[in-house]
């Protein structure tokens, strides 16, 4: 039957992967069980064999595809430049497409529309946050049903959409911030750290009110409709700003490749940026002070879409560096910490085994402080790291020393 | 009762594969040819690959062993439908002896895993294929793989002490063992470049190689790719043998630029990669000396590597060559000849020629230390008569590599796609010999069959062996 949607992997995006298999000993779960078929190489040789009609989309298909991560270390590694996490949400759409009773209903409307509703997202918060507090959940406050590794929630969170803040001194612009689907009530902290750093830098900072969800996790599931949707929403809504500042890598990385799913989405994409480069870039410019070493180590953490799909490993360091923290590199660096969206629900074991190599690293690293610039990676850290060690965004230890505190 | 009844048996249900989809993956390894797969199976332990060998044996299938996949013969491809025994999962580093300067290895550990192992010991793994970061030591085994570094270093079969190894009937070997230079016949030697057709390897006693002191990478880029070609014959001819030479042509560069962006000079007609190790007084003369070759031989750029990380990516995009050439063409096909030196530069004229005739886009990339070439056609295989073409065209090559005195296979090994040629390298007598040994382990030809040896190189069965009952579609 072959591909049937218009969003499977196109022809150009197959051809371009020569199987030479340098990608292989980047993908975690090639490294964990020896298998072509869990194998970059192997997904895209199966997808080519869907586009040539000699195999189906069938559960083993869809299988091979959803056991992968979306780390996209394989693209990183890619002397042919396969453009691997296009190719993975196409064949996700196809699965969605042609197999649609494959996938329980109730996590398909998590991902494609509970979660970018904020009034859903609120209420379920209240209803975690208040769990916390009664000590429901299976093993300590972080932990609420199957979503581990949370920070202590606020019982009244207050969203930053439809909110400014003006800039400190003479404005140099406006940059819009993106408030995000679960960054604003579970991360309420990171924003604020965000929009205190930029005010500092010379900013105003927006959130504009009519902004959604960034929808990644819709496009990583293959919910193309709801894909298109939103990010047509974030396209009008983030018009004629200089910058569009995120401060979760998953959804920066999606942002940067709006030009596949929206009208005008490439306009926005080129004026993404990660709050880590542009803070980076302030420094450089000599906007914000540099503090100096305090002794104190930080492992930075390098999440798969800021590393992989955005390449961008100096500027989080920078900013570590800058709020006078001596920065330390987890090894191996770039592999994925097992979180990857909805993968720690749909893959417990190996995001599991991924968890505990990173915590691992981490025992070894010696730091007391780890920064993870994306959400999904922190809560997997706290998951599995010693309970002693702290899991922040690299923005906040920079909006502390900014602000004099530790 | 089946194949994969025994195997899921033996192995259990994950590590045994049966789908269609999940033998088309197992199919090809880096190369062009694809083969037909009867069953995939991932051992962890000698005795699972004992346990597989019986069940094939009982089936009467016959077995191929497999790394990562990352050869580019064909070694790995079977020639009639095989169970595949990909060893990647028995990639345990079992025991590090520094004092005795060996490891004994898993053959799935990753040949760069190992060095980065034992580097901090002050030790590492030295040949160094360009896909070192993804190749097993036991493909390596299997192939006799070469890499930049062979040059001053040697290939595989200088580094590989002893091997255990299961054979055909079940039973596990030890051959070889940590005497550098084992008494009686060196079956160890004879089993490292055997593509799996000896037994499958389960275990592996390797040389472990002191890190040198220190190191100094030069990037000599050249008007003229003879200008390069005149370097490296200088430089050995001054006695200097260092740990690389390396070669690169303008088309080559510019692909493996835009993927490192490591400031590979594009337009030069050919960049050489040189690389000295050793005592830093000998390191430093010994640069001096090369650069000034260089200059006589017209370099129009020498850039000596400033730190660890820049070496590191001039290495990246020498060892990123053969992917980055996708970014031209959806195949490519890779040859692996080897010529004398002093022929370098007559063979690459020969073979710009070649590709003129046949009108296909050449790019080169080769060991010029020891003459050891790897031309690599990009194509289109969807075009009508593309891969045609390119096959003739690779032919062609081979042989001028052969009339100018050279050899069939620098490194890849012979596989599936020199198979054919070995009758015009050597004699009937030869081949007869060749068959003989190979027999000797494996007499019912169940192991990896139809590779390396030409059909009919038995005297004795000569136009009696039935014909392949499925040819691989290249």
């Amino acid at each position: 039957m072959g591909w049937i949607t218009g969003a499977a992997p196109t022809q150009a995006q197959l051809d371009a992967c020569v199987t030479c298999g340098l990608c292989l000993p980047h993908c975690p779960t090639y490294r964990a069980t020896g298998d072509e078929a869990a194998s970059p190489r192997g997904r895209l040789t199966a997808m080519a064999a869907i586009a040539d009609g000699i195999a189906e989309v069938d559960e083993t298909f869809a299988e091979m595809m959803s056991f992968c991560l979306q780390c996209r270390a394989c693209e990183t590694a890619c002397p042919s430049l396969v453009p691997f996490g296009r190719a993975m949400e196409g064949a996700r759409a196809e699965i969605a497409a042609q197999l649609p009773g494959r996938r329980r209903s109730a996590r398909r409307w998590l991902v494609g529309s509970a979660i970018a509703n904020p009034t859903l997202v609120g209420a379920a918060s209240f209803g975690a946050a208040v769990a916390q507090r009664i000590g429901v959940g299976r093993s300590g406050a972080g932990t609420i049903g199957k979503v581990r590794g949370l920070r202590r929630l606020p019982l009244r969170s207050s969203s930053t959409r439809g909110k400014s803040w003006p800039a400190r001194g003479v404005p140099r612009g406006t940059v819009a911030l993106l408030s995000g689907c679960v960054q604003d009530p579970w991360f309420a902290e990171v924003h604020e750290a965000t929009i205190s750093v930029l005010r500092a830098g010379g900013f105003d900072v927006v959130a504009p009110p009519t902004q959604a969800c960034c929808g990644a996790l819709a496009a990583h599931d293959g919910a193309v409709a709801q894909t298109r949707a939103l990010a047509a929403a974030n396209v009008a809504a983030f018009d004629g700003f200089e910058y569009v500042v995120t401060d979760a890598a998953g959804c920066g990385a999606h942002l940067k490749e709006y030009g596949h799913w929206a009208e005008g989405g490439d306009v926005l994409a080129a004026r993404v940026v990660d709050v880590t480069e542009l803070v980076a870039q302030l420094l450089d410019d000599g906007q914000l002070p540099e503090f100096g070493s305090r002794g104190q180590r930080v492992a930075v953490q390098d999440p798969c879409h800021l590393r992989h799909a955005q390449r961008i490993t100096v500027a989080p360091r920078r900013v570590v560096a800058a709020a006078g923290f001596d920065v330390v590199d987890l090894d191996p660096s770039g592999r994925c910490c097992g979180a990857a969206g909805m993968y720690t629900i749909t893959y417990p074991e190996m995001s599991e085994s991924l968890g505990r190599a990173k915590a691992d690293e981490i025992d070894r690293s010696g730091a007391a402080v780890v920064a993870s610039a994306n959400p999904g990676c922190e809560m997997q850290l706290r998951s599995y790291a010693d309970e002693a060690v702290r899991i922040v965004h690299p923005i906040e230890l920079y909006a502390a020393a900014l602000q004099g505190r530790d | 009762m089946s194949l994969v009844d025994d195997l899921v048996a033996a192995l259990g249900a994950d590590r045994v594969k049966a789908h269609p989809l999940e033998l088309r993956v197992y199919d090809k390894d880096a190369g062009v040819a694809r083969g037909p797969v009867a069953a995939v199976a991932l051992p962890e332990s000698t005795a699972e690959v004992v346990a597989c060998v019986k069940a094939a044996r009982t089936w009467g299938v016959p077995i191929v062993a497999r790394g990562a996949g990352t050869g580019l013969a064909g070694g790995a491809v079977p020639t009639e439908p095989a169970l595949i025994v990909a060893l990647t999962r028995m990639n345990t580093i079992h025991e590090v002896d520094l004092e005795n300067r060996t490891a004994w290895v898993g053959p799935g550990v990753i040949n760069l895993d190992l060095s980065a192992h034992t580097t901090p010991m002050g030790f590492h793994y030295a040949p160094d294929p360009s896909s070192q970061s993804v190749c097993t030591i036991g493909g390596n085994v299997g192939t006799n793989a070469g890499g930049p570094h062979c040059l001053a270093e040697g290939t595989t079969v200088a580094h590989i002490l002893a091997v255990e190894m299961v054979t055909v009937d079940g039973e596990i070997v030890e051959l070889g063992g940590p005497a550098p230079d084992p008494i009686g016949l060196d079956l160890r030697a004879v089993v490292v470049g055997s593509e799996g057709t000896m037994g499958l390897v389960t275990r592996v006693l390797v040389k472990l190689t002191p890190n040198a002191p220190d190191v100094r990478t030069l990037l000599l880029a050249y008007p003229t790719i003879e200008g390069a070609a005149e370097t490296v014959s200088q430089t050995i001819a001054a006695g200097i043998i260092p740990a690389a030479l390396e070669i690169m042509d303008r088309p080559m560069v510019q692909a493996v630029e835009n993927f490192v962006h490591a400031g590979y000079p594009t337009e030069s007609a050919a960049v050489l990669l040189a690389e000295v190790t050793g005592h830093p007084a000998a390191v430093t003369a010994e640069a001096g000396q090369i650069e000034r070759i260089a200059l006589q031989a017209g370099t129009t750029e020498v850039r000596s590597a400033v730190d660890a990380a820049e070496r590191d990516l001039l290495w990246l995009g020498r060892k990123s060559a053969f992917g980055a050439v996708a970014q031209s063409a959806p195949d490519y096909y890779l040859h692996d000849t080897v010529v004398p030196r002093t022929r370098l530069v007559e063979t690459m004229t020969r073979l710009y020629e070649i590709a003129d005739r046949f009108e296909i886009s050449m790019l080169n990339v080769f060991h010029a230390g020891d003459g050891n070439l790897h031309p690599l056609v990009a194509f289109d295989g969807r075009d009508e008569g593309a891969r045609e073409r390119v096959m003739e065209a690779a032919e062609e090559m081979v042989r001028v590599s052969l009339e100018v005195g050279g050899s069939l296979s620098g490194e890849h090994g012979i596989g599936l796609e020199k198979r054919d040629l070995m009758a015009d390298v050597f004699s009937p007598i030869d081949l007869d010999a060749q068959a003989r040994l190979r027999d000797a382990f494996d007499p019912d030809g169940a192991l990896n069959p139809g590779k390396i040896l030409p059909h009919g190189s038995r005297c004795y069965d000569f136009g009696m062996q039935p014909p392949l009952s499925q040819e691989p579609a290249l």
